[in-house]
C-alpha cells in the first residue's frame, strides 16, 4: 500500500516544529504497512499535486504567509481539484486562513486568499500566544495545543472545534475554532499538532484508508509515549481552566 | 518640581526595596506615575549604549561594562537584568543628581527585545546593539520576525546602529538607514558549507521570502548569505574576526588582536565581537580593549561540576523554549571524546510562567547525541514521554534511552549505575531540583 503526501512550502511555512505532523503520520502509515511519499513544495515548484492524497501547509509568519498567498495564486484552483479527487488537506496555524477568501493585514491590505471557503480572516496588532484545549464532534476527546495568533477569523459555520475550553476560537475567546468542510480540515493550532494529539493523527488515517479504499484495522497501533504524553498535557492544562 | 519629586521618591523606595530584598522596577513604576515623562527630563550622558536581541545580551552588557571601566569611563548599567521600562526608569533616577542629571560618562542597558519601544519613546541611544534574533521563547515572543517587528519603532534615526552582519533578520533593521556599523566573523574553521540543524530559518530571505543563498554558514542561520531574487545581502563587516580556532580557543579581530577564550563557544565569539565593536565606536583603547576581554571570564559563566554517586556531572545550562542554546550544548557533548551519559530534564517549561508548549522540541537537534561516546541518554521530568518521542524520531539506538519520570528518579538510577562522566542539559527552571539533590563541587 502506498501513498503521496504533500507538504507545501516547508522552508516558508514552519514557525516550529510542523514537519513533525509529516513524521509522525509517516511512522503511523508504516506500522499499519503503508508506504507514504513525501512530495515538499517550494516556491521554486509547479506545485505538482497530482495524485496527493494528504496535502499539508503548517503555519509561517505574517510575512511569510502573504509571500505564500502572492506567490501561489493559482494554487487555489489546484487545491480544489485535489480536494475533488478525493485528497484530505490539514491547513494548520495562520495556513488555515489562506483557505479563506481573504486574509486583511494589519495594514489594511486585502489578500486574496485561496477560497475553498468563504470566510474571511483580519489581522490585529495583537498577539495573544496560548496554550489551547480544544472540544470537537469528531473526537471523544479534547485536544491539547498551542495557538500563536494576531487575527480574527469570521463567516465561518462548520468548524472543526466547538468550544475552547481554553483559548482564544476563530472570532472569541472559548469560541468554536477551526474549519471543516467534506475532506477540508484547518485549525489554528500551530506546530506539531498531529504529534501531541494521538486521536486526531488515528482520525487522519483512518480518513486517509477510506479515501484509498483500503480496510482499516479497528484498533491502531499506537506509537510509544503518544498517548502518555497526550495525557500529562491535557492534565496540566486542564488544572488552568 | 515633578521631576524632582520623583527622583526622591525613586531613591526612597529604593532604598527600602534594598533593605527588604525587593527588586528595582517598583520605584521606577512609582516615579513614572509621579513624572510620565521623567526619561525625558533628565540629562542622559553623552554616550548611552543599549543592546538587544535573543541571545547574548547579558553576556555582552557584562563585557562593554568591564571594557569601558578599565579604560576610565563611569558606567552605569542595568546589572541586575531589570529591563523594561521601570526598571530602567530606576536604574537612570537612582545615578542622577536630584536636579536629574546623570554624573556617568555611559549609560548601558540590557534591553528586553520586544519592551524596547516603551523604554525608548523618551530617550534615545547612542549605539544601539543587536546580536541575534532566532527562535526563542515563542510561547511569549510569537516568531522572531514578530520581535524584529516591536524592535524596529525603537529605532531612532539619530542612533547608531551596531548589527551583527551575519544574522539575515538583523541585518534587515538597516534597510533605509544611514547610521549603521557592521560586526561579522569571516569564513573560518568552523564554516561549513552545508546547514546544520532541523530547522533553517535562512532558507528563505527575511525580506522578501526568496531563495537565499549562502556561501558559509557558521551557526544555524547565520553566515554569509544573498537573496537570489532581491539581493539581500550580508554586508561587509567594520569589525571582524578574520581568524578562529575554537579547538585552541582563540579569535582574531581585524586581522591584528588575538585573544584567548575563556569559553570556547561560537557564541562567546560574537558576544566578544559585538562588545568589541561598539566599545571602538565609543572611543576605548584598543590596548585595553585586548586586555579586559582576553581570557574574560563571565559572572555567570563558570561551569557548574557535581558529584551524583560515582559520577563527576556537569550542567550545562540551556534555556527552554530555545533550540539554539540547546543545540550548542548538545554541540558541546558531541565533541567531547571519552564515554559519558548525558541526562535532559524538561519539567516546567518556564520558571515565570505556565505553558504546557513543546514544539520546540522538535526544534532541538537532539541527533548530535548520536555519538559512539554517549553511552546513554537518561531523559526525566514531567514532559518526559514527549522528550522520548522527540528521540523516536532520532538515529540514537532506543537501547541508549532511558526514561524517568521525576528527578529523584534519575539521581537513583545514576547512583546506581558506573562512572561515565555526567552532562546534564536543562534549564533555569529545573535545574536546582537536580543540583540539590547532587555534591557540589569547587
Ligand atoms: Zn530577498
Amino acid at each position: 500500500m502506498e501513498l503521496t503526501i504533500a507538504h507545501l512550502y516547508p522552508d516558508a511555512m514552519s514557525l516550529y516544529g510542523e514537519y513533525a505532523n509529516i513524521t509522525v503520520l509517516r511512522r503511523k502509515l508504516e506500522a499499519l504497512g503503508v508506504e507514504a511519499a513525501v512530495r515538499e513544495i517550494t516556491f521554486e515548484d509547479a506545485a505538482d499535486l497530482s495524485g496527493a492524497d494528504f496535502i499539508y501547509m503548517g503555519a509561517g509568519t505574517e510575512r511569510r504567509q502573504k509571500a505564500v498567498l502572492n506567490a501561489a495564486a493559482s494554487l487555489g484552483a489546484r487545491l480544489k481539484a485535489a480536494v475533488e479527487d478525493g485528497a484530505v488537506l490539514l491547513f494548520t496555524g495562520n495556513a488555515m486562513e489562506t483557505l479563506g477568501a481573504s486574509v486583511t493585514d494589519a495594514a489594511g491590505k486585502v489578500w486574496p486568499g485561496y477560497g475553498l471557503a468563504e470566510f474571511t480572516t483580519v489581522e490585529t496588532d495583537r498577539r495573544d500566544p496560548g496554550d489551547v484545549v480544544a472540544a470537537s464532534l469528531l473526537w471523544d476527546t479534547p485536544a491539547v495545543g498551542f495557538m500563536n495568533k494576531c487575527s480574527a477569523t469570521h463567516g465561518i459555520t462548520s468548524p472543526m472545534f466547538s468550544e475552547l475550553p481554553l483559548g482564544f476560537g476563530n472570532e472569541t475567546e472559548h469560541g468554536p475554532e477551526g474549519y471543516v468542510s467534506g475532506n477540508v480540515f484547518a485549525t489554528h493550532l500551530t506546530g506539531p499538532v498531529l504529534v501531541k494529539n494521538p486521536h486526531i493523527l488515528d482520525f487522519f488515517v483512518r480518513r486517509l484508508f477510506a479515501v484509498k479504499g483500503w480496510v482499516c484495522p479497528e484498533a491502531l497501533p499506537e506509537l510509544p509515549h503518544q498517548r502518555a504524553a497526550y495525557e500529562v498535557t491535557l492534565r496540566e492544562l486542564r488544572a488552568r481552566i | 518640581m515633578r521631576l524632582f519629586l520623583a527622583a526622591v521618591v525613586c531613591r526612597l523606595l529604593r532604598f527600602i526595596g534594598r533593605l527588604v530584598g525587593k527588586g528595582s522596577s517598583l520605584p521606577g513604576k512609582y516615579a513614572l506615575k509621579i513624572c510620565p515623562d521623567v526619561l525625558g527630563r533628565v540629562k542622559l550622558p553623552p554616550c548611552v549604549i543599549a543592546v538587544t536581541g535573543s541571545n547574548g545580551k547579558t553576556s555582552t552588557v557584562e563585557m562593554i561594562a568591564a571594557i569601558l571601566r578599565a579604560d576610565g569611563k563611569t558606567v552605569v548599567y542595568n546589572e541586575e537584568g531589570s529591563n523594561q521600562i521601570e526598571g530602567v526608569t530606576t536604574l537612570i533616577l537612582c545615578n542622577s543628581t536630584l536636579g536629574g542629571k546623570m554624573t556617568a560618562d555611559v549609560l548601558l542597558l540590557e534591553s528586553d527585545e520586544r519592551y524596547a519601544r516603551r523604554s525608548f519613546r523618551w530617550f534615545h541611544p547612542t549605539h544601539f546593539v543587536i546580536t541575534n534574533l532566532y527562535r526563542d521563547q515563542l510561547t511569549r515572543n510569537g516568531s522572531p520576525e514578530w520581535v524584529y517587528n516591536a524592535i524596529l519603532p525603537a529605532l531612532h534615526p539619530d542612533t547608531t546602529l551596531v548589527l551583527n552582519a551575519d544574522d539575515p533578520l538583523v541585518s534587515c533593521f538597516a534597510r533605509g538607514r544611514g547610521r549603521v556599523k557592521w560586526f561579522g566573523l569571516d569564513e573560518c574553521a568552523v564554516s561549513t558549507k552545508e546547514h546544520h540543524g532541523v530547522y533553517h530559518d535562512g532558507a528563505r530571505c527575511p525580506a522578501c521570502c526568496g531563495r537565499m543563498e549562502y556561501s558559509c554558514y557558521h551557526y544555524e542561520h547565520i553566515g554569509h548569505y544573498r537573496c537570489a531574487d532581491c539581493g539581500h545581502h550580508r554586508h561587509d563587516a567594520d569589525f571582524s574576526v578574520t581568524a578562529l580556532d575554537l579547538e585552541s580557543g582563540t579569535l582574531t579581530i581585524d586581522k591584528e588582536t588575538e585573544i584567548s577564550l575563556a569559553f570556547k563557544s561560537i557564541y562567546n565569539v560574537y558576544n566578544i565581537l559585538a562588545a568589541w565593536s561598539v566599545c571602538s565606536l565609543a572611543g576605548a583603547d584598543k590596548a585595553v580593549m585586548a586586555r579586559v576581554i582576553n581570557n574574560y571570564v563571565l559572572k555567570n559563566g563558570r561551569m557548574v561540576c557535581f558529584t551524583i554517586g560515582s559520577h563527576h556531572g556537569t550542567l550545562l545550562t540551556s534555556k527552554h523554549e530555545n533550540s539554539v542554546a540547546y543545540n550548542t550544548n548538545l554541540g558541546y557533548i558531541a565533541q567531547r571524546a571519552e564515554p559519558c551519559e548525558v541526562l535532559i530534564i524538561v519539567d516546567a517549561i518556564s520558571r515565570k510562567y505556565f505553558t504546557g508548549e513543546t514544539s520546540w522540541l522538535w526544534d532541538i537537534d537532539f541527533n548530535q547525541l548520536n555519538r559512539a561516546h554517549v553511552k546513554k541518554v537518561i531523559l526525566c521530568g514531567k514532559y518526559v514521554n514527549d522528550l522520548a518521542m522527540r528521540f523516536d524520531c532520532t538515529e540514537i539506538p532506543g537501547e541508549k534511552i532511558v526514561c524517568c519520570d521525576t528527578v529523584p528518579q534519575a539521581v537513583q538510577l545514576l547512583e546506581g549505575d558506573g562512572d561515565a562522566a555526567l552532562y546534564v542539559v536543562t534549564c533555569f527552571s529545573d535545574r536546582d531540583k537536580l543540583l540539590n539533590l547532587a555534591k557540589r563541587e569547587g
